[in-house]
């Protein structure tokens, strides 16, 4: 089954044999490798009427081989025509952000123009300002506060290299093992942070980065904490702004109510957010959620990871972050919305597995995920059920389930 | 799709972070070590059907993540698990340390009856090692599991686990200690002792049908 042979197999570098091939392939096809020769001068010649029909057959050959050329040259025309095309309209697109709707923010950012031009992807080059615009700041961390955050994180590694668990006791209701484990468990993380790039693990260029913005984050939130997946948020942040704007991206992000509900595990109200998203699900593929349903596949298996990360871990690089393009603009909806997107395209190749095989392909996604037909998918998701919008069906479900603890006390665990 | 089986057991691999639960279950389904291993978010899935004293056994194994944090979540994982790899790490105390409370977790969570084998993973880093044999089958003996000490980098004894864990199980239903047909169980009959009731419909599956497109 070809998706399953895709399906998390880590990339290799294409091999020697498979490269040769690659390179014939671009290599200009010639008329000149067809050379119609008689016969050597010590063997009896050919007739005259089987030397004709050679000769017809290499004409035919040589008529074939243009034919072929032509095709190839007009390919290769096309291909280059597009690429030009794509990059004009991105070096378009970075003129608009930068001189258009950048300076004009406050105005321009929820015109239609800009929320279609949006839709598209933002360019790589201004991604970084978009998003720290479009998260904002509503915690109002400044640069000083992420210095003294730092110098904090640092003071504590240091301790606890050198004199152990003696540290201090100021946040009361954490335990120096604690916090000790979560500072290996940061170390560990970063060495496990898409690791095929090469630039967060130790040595790499953005290693310290990455350090730095985990450690200052469990300062400035002893609370929260160090949990897991957390990695994947400021790697991608770091990726596209400097450090002390990516801990006030991170920090603002993390601080949204459907991030605080998944990092601080708050498992009642992440069921909340599964059930609602389920409404959702039932509403715009019903057969395929009565798949699920009689599976016993419930979202939370392939949910967690993707909200927990923001899609960064199971989704292309490239794609995650045309995600997070639109999630920064339009919430918490938007990665629930993606979620059915993503169902949507495989509706038919899900509704024919059985449960471990959903399992196993919703957790480990087909690598080579097309940008472009996951959007199509994602746009023809409806955001809507009984005339209620997503934020009105969670707020009625959290609703319920704080009445329901109310009312029956004795069937909590 | 056309795999047929005797059984079919659901598996939970569980432990501390970054003590190589999902490099344990690579290498049983893949043969191989995974390289750039990330971090499991949640749960991720692998199965293999196995071959157990003249039985075919599908194993259908969860494999979670180790946060401590993540155990609110992970929890609701085990329910109906038939058995368990229970992970630490050989170089790592701290992992060993928290064994006890992963393993009270399974066996209330799970089911009482649910077969665990400890594994102390990393054999192949013996120079940092910080839990002796010893000890662990100490621990092991003392909480009635089975022990292994395996390595997901060379594959040393990671087909044993889990092989010896399925084989225990089938025992176990051999001399009616676990009843399959039991809600919860984590065991179900598979596809191959059902051969015979299904073979008319396939036969009528053959006949020509109308097409629907």
């Amino acid at each position: 089954m070809e998706y399953e042979d895709k399906a998390g197999r880590p990339s290799r570098p294409p091999s020697p044999k498979q490269n040769v091939r690659k390179n014939l392939g671009f290599e200009p096809l010639s008329t000149t490798a067809l050379i119609l020769e008689d016969r050597p001068a010590n063997l009896p010649a050919k007739p005259a009427d089987e030397a004709q029909k050679h000769r017809q057959q290499y004409e035919e050959m040589v008529v074939q081989a243009k034919k072929r050329e032509l095709k190839e040259a007009q390919r290769r025309k096309k291909q280059q025509e597009e690429r030009c095309r794509v990059e004009e309209s991105i070096g378009n697109a970075v003129l608009t952000w930068n001189n258009e709707i950048l300076p004009n923010w406050d105005t321009m950012w929820c015109s239609r123009k800009v929320r279609d031009l949006w839709w598209q992807g933002i360019p790589p080059s201004v991604r970084g300002r978009v998003w720290s615009l479009a998260i904002g700041n509503e915690l109002n961390i400044t640069h000083e506060l992420f210095d003294i955050c730092l110098a904090r994180a640092k003071e504590r590694w240091r301790s606890f290299s050198t004199a152990g668990a003696e540290v201090e006791n100021e946040d009361a209701g954490f335990s120096a093992a604690d916090r000790e484990a979560s500072l290996e468990l940061i170390k560990l993380d970063i060495s496990r942070t898409f690791p095929n790039l090469c630039i967060f693990q130790q040595g790499g260029p953005y290693h310290d980065m990455l350090h730095s913005i985990l450690g200052a984050y469990t300062c400035y939130r002893p609370d929260v904490g160090y949990v897991q997946g957390m990695s994947f948020i400021a790697a991608v942040l770091i990726l596209n702004l400097d450090t002390a704007d990516a801990f006030i991206a991170f920090s603002n992000l993390l601080n949204k109510p459907c991030q605080m509900a998944f990092f601080r595990v708050d498992h009642g109200l992440m069921l909340t957010y599964f059930a609602a998203f389920e409404v959702f699900f039932e509403e715009n593929l019903p057969k395929l959620f009565a798949h699920f349903k009689k599976n016993n596949l419930t979202p939370d298996i392939y949910l967690i990871d993707w909200i927990f990360t923001l899609y960064s871990k199971s989704l292309p690089l490239d794609l995650a972050c045309r995600i997070w393009d639109v999630f920064c603009r339009d919430g918490e909806e938007f990665l629930f919305r993606t979620a059915l997107g993503i169902l949507k395209l495989f509706e038919d190749i899900l509704t024919r597995m059985d449960f471990i095989h959903i399992a196993q392909f919703l957790t480990r996604l087909p690598e080579d995920l097309p940008a472009d037909e996951v959007f199509v998918a994602i746009t023809t998701v409806q955001m809507q059920s009984r005339n209620k919008k997503w934020a009105q069906v969670l707020a009625a479900l959290q609703r319920d389930s704080r009445e329901q603890e109310k009312g029956s006390p004795s069937l909590r665990h | 799709m056309a795999e047929t089986y005797d059984f079919l057991f659901k598996f939970l691999v569980i432990g501390s972070a970054g003590t190589g639960k999902s490099c344990l279950l690579h290498q049983f389904i893949e043969n191989k070590f995974k390289q750039d291993s990330n971090h499991t978010i949640g749960v991720e899935f692998g199965s293999r059907v196995v071959n157990v004293g003249g039985k075919t056994v599908k194993l259908q194994i969860w494999d979670t993540a180790g946060q401590e944090r993540f155990r609110s979540v992970t929890r609701s994982y085990y329910r109906g698990a038939a058995g368990a790899l229970l992970v630490y790490d050989i170089t790592s105390r701290e992992t060993y340390n928290s064994l006890a409370a992963w393993l009270t977790d399974a066996r209330t969570l799970a089911s009482p009856n649910i077969v665990v084998i400890l594994c102390g993973n990393k054999k192949d880093l013996d120079p940092e090692r910080e839990v002796t044999f010893l000890e662990a089958s100490r621990f092991a003996q003392e909480n009635e599991l089975m022990f292994l000490e395996t390595s997901a980098l060379t594959g040393e004894n990671v087909e044993e686990a889990f092989l010896k864990c399925a084989r225990t199980i089938l025992n176990k239903i051999d001399s009616g200690e676990l009843d399959p047909e039991r809600m919860g169980s984590g065991i179900q009959y598979g596809d191959a002792s059902l051969r015979q009731l299904r073979q008319p419909r396939s036969a009528q599956a053959v006949a020509p049908q109308p097409c629907g497109c």
